[in-house]
């Protein structure tokens, strides 16, 4: 076990692919250097700095820097893929996957089953997704309910650096285009990754907190909001089961079942607006195959139906925070 | 304006205290007419069945089948046609049981009426954002909406916000910190639900052990739970029904606060055997055994007067007939209704009250009056084949006789010789309060006399 931050464990995952497997190869904008330059002491290895050093090690052929075009990256990863490499791409600001959509939900998504399971496509996309940086409408957004929608991609939010080595490791290797959700605030999040080979099988939720009063499902940024919830409640005697999905698809039914048969309350907390949001999803699920097993209707708590503010007040007021999951966990209980 | 009266839970008998629901037989809101069997209501010792002395409804139902009530409970409010939710409410609210005993209205708090609406509570202001459901709801129960958040859209007021305030509230969940670290994190890197986890530990089963069924060979609940020692198979508990309860109480009570002595005996009866096949081919009656040993109980009563009592604390109440409780067992328990006067009945006649006593009791349809009272109790567990028993008092009798099988037994006859004969054994349980040694057993040798010399249990022509 190591002590380390999520972005270095990605970073470190993927060189540890990159070393292993020769057909890896990674696309995106900026990942070499940075500022326009073609590495060497300078490069900062993207503006998240996930990439440091690969450029140096695995040359020009594996460590793509594009032009500013999302659907060139996707593009160009979807051909590479049918053609026999395992691409790595690298989206900087999830929400310009409008811009490639065709590429992924057309293309990427498709093949394997248009061609009659014939060619497979195992790109990763990275994408770069999240409030919290006063970035704006444009570079703030949690896109991963939208693309849970979509049949033939595997939607992925590592929570902590160990799920980002096992879930990535598991992405690299998945034989399927898998989309593989990164915030922004999270990268500097410290924790023990296991050493050598680890993966994460995709299906397969978390359980962060155990308690039997009340179930808390959710993922990606909003594990670390739940978990402080939980643990101010736990100060009270309110004891919340937190499960964190791990991937939104496929999603871990069985798991959220099982905490809500013995609950019978359930809070999901999402960083999507709420309508079509992977809340909305998972309390229709829990609704359609526990309805016996509820005490009280599922609350949700995610961002309100509105583009994420700007100002620095609003949009701390924008993302669920831990007050409001600590309110919806109150109300289910109090729910008679 | 409908008129509304009360139907409470009746009181029966002086000692009835408090009554079960065990059925409502017609729906709330349905009309009946007179004679309609609205309720049946079980007490101790009986199911009985209420009957509507008037044609009406019911405007509301308030007792829940399956509970009992204290006598003068309202369970239910009868209406002579279709009356509002304002009008019951209102009624409802003015209710007071009539009974002395103090139990106001109803028993439970878990299914108490909402916050009782004041007589004529105001109407809601239009500028509520209410639905209309809500507000017809609302203002039914006289429920003060400026204190409901409402959850709907723009903080409109909906029916379910309505319903939540004016059910009663959960007991609160919290109190001391507990702790949600979760236990088994150890074990995390196994493809395992949670839940097959948490069993995992709290039973020490491996999962290294296990193999996974689930969705991509995951474990999940059923793989541990069939890889754990099946554990042994536990008794299955029953609570103790209304009947069960009574006999219980009543037998303890008897056996621990009555002096019981018992008297064995044994009657040839070869003679009463082919008197009653004679008497049952040429009467066409289907008198049993058993019934003729009851008709020789009640002559025997009266020969012997002293056995024919009940103890009530310093008293000792003689009875001039022979009120015989016949014990019977029914799928909802022993009972025992009472043959009344079987002294002044043939075999014939004993036969018939009896069967018509058994048909009511397994169909539980007793009534109070065919089970209060009684002077002495026959048990007869010949049937089943038990040679002989000791019986427990039926309170507050002062004897009871416990009758078995008919046996074949090798005896000395008259002459010397030696014979089969056919023989019943009894055993007189009695109140040492009230009947001594010396009494009882000239009651068992007068019924010995009776039951062989069996012309003697026929009325004289």
């Amino acid at each position: 076990m190591a002590q380390m931050m999520m972005r270095e464990a990605i970073l470190e995952t993927i060189r540890a692919e990159m070393r292993r497997d020769p057909t890896i190869l990674m696309l995106g904008e900026d990942i070499v250097g940075g500022m326009g330059t073609a590495g060497g002491p300078e490069a900062i290895g993207g503006i998240w700095s996930t990439s440091t050093g690969l450029y140096e090690e695995f040359g020009p052929n594996r460590v793509i820097d594009t032009p500013i075009s999302e659907s060139a990256i996707i593009g160009s990863a979807a051909g590479a893929a049918l053609a026999g490499k395992r691409p790595i791409a690298e989206l900087m600001f999830a929400d310009f996957v409008g811009v490639c959509m065709d590429q992924i939900w057309n293309q990427i998504a498709k093949f394997r089953y248009m061609f009659g399971g014939k060619s497979k496509c195992p790109v990763t996309i990275r994408l770069v997704y999240g409030a919290g940086f006063n970035a704006a409408p444009q570079h703030s957004q949690a896109v991963y309910a939208m693309l849970t929608s979509m049949p033939g991609l595997k939607v992925v939010l590592p929570s902590t650096p160990a799920d980002a080595k096992g879930l990535l490791t598991q992405a690299i290797r998945d034989d399927d285009p898998v989309l593989f959700f990164e915030h922004k605030a999270l990268y500097g999040m410290k924790g023990e990754v296991p050493e050598g080979d680890y993966q994460i099988p995709f299906g397969h939720a978390r359980q962060v907190r155990s308690g039997e009063h009340v179930t808390i499902v959710t993922c990606g940024m909003m594990v670390g909001v739940a978990e402080r919830a939980a643990d101010q409640l736990a100060q009270e005697g309110i004891g919340c089961d937190v499960i964190d999905m791990r991937t939104t698809s496929p999603l871990d039914e069985e798991a959220i079942l099982d905490s809500v048969e013995m609950t019978g309350r359930v809070v999901l907390v999402d960083e999507n607006p709420p309508r079509c949001s992977v809340a909305s999803d998972v309390a229709a699920m829990i609704a359609n195959k526990a309805f016996a097993a509820l005490k009280a209707p599922p609350q949700m708590v995610t961002a309100p139906h509105s583009p994420v503010p700007f100002a620095r007040e609003l949009e701390s007021a924008y993302i669920p925070s831990a007050p409001k999951v600590i309110d919806a966990v109150r109300q289910v209980l109090a729910y008679r | 304006m409908a008129a509304l009266k009360p139907f409470a839970m009746p009181k029966w008998g002086i000692e009835m205290t408090e009554g079960t629901v065990a059925e409502w037989m017609v729906q709330q809101g349905t009309p009946y007419e007179k004679g309609a069997l609205l309720a049946l209501i079980e007490t101790d010792k009986i199911t009985n069945e209420v009957e509507a002395e008037a044609p009406g409804m019911l405007a509301r139902i308030v007792a829940s089948a399956g509970e009992t009530y204290p006598v003068g409970t309202l369970l239910a409010i009868i209406s002579d046609g279709p009356a509002t939710d304002a009008e019951v409410d209102a009624f409802l609210a003015t209710f007071k049981p009539a009974d002395a005993l103090g139990s106001a209205g109803r028993g439970s708090t878990d299914s108490a009426p909402a916050p009782q609406p004041a007589a004529a509570s105001p109407a809601i202001p239009e500028d509520v954002a209410i639905s209309p459901a809500a507000r017809q709801l609302a203002e039914a129960r006289g429920v003060d909406v400026s204190a409901i958040p409402g959850s709907g859209r723009n903080g409109r007021i909906s029916l379910q916000d309505v319903e939540q305030a004016v059910r009663p509230p959960k007991p609160a969940i919290g109190g001391a910190p507990v702790s949600v670290e979760v236990p088994f994190a150890a074990i995390d890197h196994f493809y395992a639900s949670p839940l097959a986890k948490r069993l995992a530990h709290q039973n020490g089963v491996d999962l290294a052990t296990v193999t996974g069924t689930g969705p991509r060979g995951r474990i999940c609940k059923a793989d541990v739970l069939s890889s754990m020692a099946p554990a042994a198979a536990g008794p299955r508990v029953q609570l103790m029904d209304k009947v069960r309860k009574v006999i219980a109480r009543r037998l303890t009570e008897a056996k621990q606060t009555i002096p019981h002595f018992y008297l064995r005996s044994e009657a040839r009866v070869d003679a009463l055997i082919e008197m009653r096949r004679q008497a049952n081919l040429f009467l066409g009656s289907k008198a049993s055994i058993n019934d003729f040993i009851v008709r020789a109980t009640a002559l025997a009563l009266i020969e012997v007067p002293d056995c024919n009592v009940q103890v009530h604390g310093d008293a000792i109440h003689y009875f001039p007939t022979a009120d015989i409780s016949v014990a019977m067992a029914t799928d909802r328990g022993l009972v025992t209704p009472i043959v009344r006067g079987a002294e002044r009945l043939s075999p014939h006649e004993v036969a018939l009250a009896t069967k018509a006593l058994l048909t009511k009791a397994r169909a539980g349809r007793l009534s109070y009056e065919e089970m209060e009272g009684g002077s002495f109790t026959v048990s007869n567990l010949g049937m089943f084949g038990v040679d002989d028993f000791d019986a427990i008092i039926n309170p507050p009798q002062g004897a009871i006789l416990a009758v078995g099988a008919v046996r074949r037994v090798w005896g000395e006859q008259a002459d010397g010789s030696g014979a089969f004969e056919s023989r019943v054994g009894f055993t007189l349980s009695c109140d040492h309060r009230a009947i001594d040694g010396a009494v009882g057993a000239r009651f068992l040798a007068a019924l010995k006399a009776l039951l062989e010399a069996p012309e003697r249990l026929f009325p004289k022509a």
